[in-house]
């Protein structure tokens, strides 16, 4: 028989039994829907985590510790293969403060010293302007205008009791291309150091979250042995590198699959290191078991609507038996009998599956839009809304492996019901009215 | 055509374990030329469906052999004779057995389609058919819209399809008035003259019985040849 003839011949039996099919199409949909829709959870909030995690570092970054008192072999982390660069990071210790001035505007950053030349070779990127060539340039933070005050505005903010951010206003204009005055204070408080005039030449990314606040302010690394002299210029006794700064350093691999070769010859080194790709790694594992878990959970569902599937094709073996009888009779084998069941369940998983993932993705769309409302609104000022929390994304992965369990378990509850029916006796089928 | 020779079957009946043993073919030989009609008249439980059945090849008998077109047929499996069946017998039934959600040119056109021949070449075929058993005009009716003189036309046609050498029928009136059953025997000649289609024909009927060129006599699993019947 033609495989046009026997979809035509499935079709025919199924118009037949309208009522019948459709009930277990419908089973077989609300099982199918279940899977996807419960295994799209994990998917979504490993997606969301994952978004956040990514959105504060970079993949291809690794932060090197050494322990207390070693310093880091520089040379050697840079002899390691597929790394990008080595970026060190100086920061004042907690006690040093910064006062930072600009036009009538006093205000305080984030002063860390950097070497650009390394941080332009692992490509970290500027929203506006470039880096630094010269010492009396500088790449300040995104938002740090917005820490500029004037005195007006400073009175207004101290007036304000409840310390309410509107009232700060800051300076909303581009500091590109401005000069600016830093001077420092150390831990006693009462000196500042001499302020020195920088020209702002870049301006960093904005932060990936709505809540966070770029006020740093990065200096040339070859500043750091003036800044240490203006320092001294003003304190009691002589003080050194370590009395004021921290230095943190950052590998940069040339990409992502490079990381975990690198992360073991740091570790090799006996540094401490820490990879965003580490959490990843953990954060997939409990994932997977998590998807696992719940795409098993699912199958129960999908196995559940199968009796329905295997009631439906037993019902329409005992049925058709006097046809199945005339069929054989006629010339029909065996696998052409079997064959013809098999596509009858399949047929009502095919399509039991197909309305289930549309109607996945339409309760996906349907969560994801109005699950964040919901929770917003009964837990006011949680931020959920503004996170842009994905609760369900059901990706083609999904899709398949749904499919494949939806179908396949189709097919095996047809499977006995369909050896039955080859199993007719044609004298018997013959002798049913 | 047929020949059979020194077949015998029994059937078990009673519970398991203490079933009875009924022979209900004894040692059957004979043989159907080409072109030839026979008639096998018996009482019920006389065995003849049950020969009709091994001919068939829907029961497989304990011992003898049954060669068909010269081939031997008791050591085919099932789907062997299932291809077997479907190119050299074709079968009428007593009741029919039309396909009820078919219509009249379904029902004729499904050996076709399970012999996978394509949709044009199957409605010339079937469109000469219904020709030559004259439902041209109620070829889009369903087996409950057709008189019964009607469907057996039907299940005529349907054997005729594959144009096999030889129909068995088995009863081939037992549901028909007499009126009906005068033109359905004149066409079952009419048929074995013009396309020299072997016929077996069961029955119980000695009117019907005496249509065939062969007649014979069954009774408690034995056949024998009756007197020539004159045709």
């Amino acid at each position: 028989m033609q495989f046009r003839d026997q979809v035509d011949f499935v079709r025919q039996h199924v118009k037949k039994n309208r009522m019948r099919i459709f009930t277990t199409i419908l089973a077989t949909t609300m099982g199918c829907a279940f899977l996807i829709v419960l295994a799209s959870i994990a998917f979504g909030l490993q997606g969301s985590l994952k978004k956040e995690i990514l959105s504060d570092s970079s993949v291809t970054k690794i932060e090197v510790y050494s322990s207390e008192g070693e310093g880091i072999n520089q040379k050697a982390i840079k002899k390691i293969p597929n790394v990008q660069a080595l970026v060190g990071t100086t920061q004042f210790n907690s006690a040093v403060s910064s006062t930072v001035k600009f036009e009538n505007r006093t205000g305080y950053g984030d002063v860390k010293f950097n070497n650009f030349e390394e941080q332009h070779k692992a490509k970290i990127k500027l929203s506006k302007g470039t880096y630094p060539t010269n010492d009396d340039e500088i790449v300040v933070g995104y938002n740090l205008g917005l820490n500029l005050l004037t005195k007006q505005e400073e009175q207004s903010t101290k007036e304000d009791q409840t310390g309410d951010e509107q009232a700060k206003k800051g300076y909303q204009h581009s500091l590109l291309g401005k000069t600016i005055s830093i001077s420092f204070t150390p831990e006693n408080g009462e000196k500042h150091t001499k302020a020195r005039q920088y020209k702002v030449v870049g301006i960093g990314e904005k932060p990936s979250k709505e809540w966070a606040m770029d006020m740093s302010i990065q200096l040339s690394e070859t500043m750091k042995p003036v800044i240490l002299k203006d320092f001294n210029a003003i304190a009691d006794k002589t003080m050194k590198d370590k009395d004021f700064y921290n230095v943190s350093y950052n590998v940069y691999a040339t990409d992502i699959e490079a990381v975990k070769g690198i992360l073991k010859e740091l570790k090799d080194m006996g540094l401490s290191v820490y990879s965003v790709t580490e959490q990843l790694d953990q954060l997939n594992v409990f994932f997977l078991a998590l998807k696992v878990g719940l795409i098993f959970v699912g199958t129960i569902a999908v196995l559940i609507a199968s009796i329905g599937i295997f009631n439906t094709m037993t019902m329409a073996v005992t049925e058709r038996t006097r046809e199945i009888g005339v069929m054989k009779a006629i010339g029909a084998g065996p696998k052409l009998i079997q064959r013809l069941f098999v596509m009858e369940s399949a047929y009502i998983g095919i399509l039991g599956t197909v309305i289930a993932i549309i109607i996945s993705y339409i309760i996906s769309f349907l969560a994801n839009f109005a699950l964040p409302k919901i929770l917003d609104a009964v837990m006011p000022g949680s931020g959920i809304e503004k996170a842009g929390i994905q609760f369900s994304t059901i990706p083609w992965e999904l899709v398949v492996i749904a499919s494949l369990i939806s179908i396949g378990v189709a097919i095996m509850s047809g499977w006995r019901p369909a050896r039955k029916a080859t199993k007719i006796d044609v004298i018997q089928a013959l002798r049913q009215e | 055509m047929i020949r059979l020779q020194n077949v015998n079957h029994t059937f078990k009946i009673g519970k398991k374990g203490s079933e009875k043993k009924v022979p209900v073919l004894k040692d059957i030989s004979f043989s159907v030329e080409q072109g030839e009609i026979i008639s096998i008249v018996g009482k019920s439980g006389s065995g003849k469906s049950t020969l009709l059945n091994a001919i068939a090849g829907f029961l497989k008998p304990e011992q003898g052999s049954i060669m068909i077109h010269g081939k031997e047929t008791t050591n085919l499996t099932e789907a062997e004779h299932a291809k077997f069946r479907s190119k050299n017998i074709g079968f009428i039934f007593q009741n029919f057995q039309l396909m009820p959600g078919l219509t009249a040119f379904e029902n004729i056109e499904l050996p076709l389609k399970i012999q996978g021949m394509g949709k044009n070449a199957r409605f010339q075929v079937v469109q000469n058919i219904l020709l030559k058993v004259g439902l041209e005009k109620v070829s889009d009716h369903y087996p409950n819209e057709l008189s019964g003189g009607q469907q057996q036309r039907v299940c005529i046609a349907r054997a005729l399809v594959t144009n096999p050498p030889i129909i068995l029928a088995d009863e081939p009136t037992g549901s028909l008035d007499s009126e009906t059953e005068q033109e359905i025997l004149q066409l079952i000649m009419l048929l074995n003259e013009s396309m020299d289609i072997t016929f077996v024909i069961i029955t119980h009927d000695e009117e019907v019985a005496n249509i065939a060129h062969r007649k014979f006599r069954m009774h408690d699993g034995v056949l024998k040849e009756a007197v020539p019947s004159a045709v």
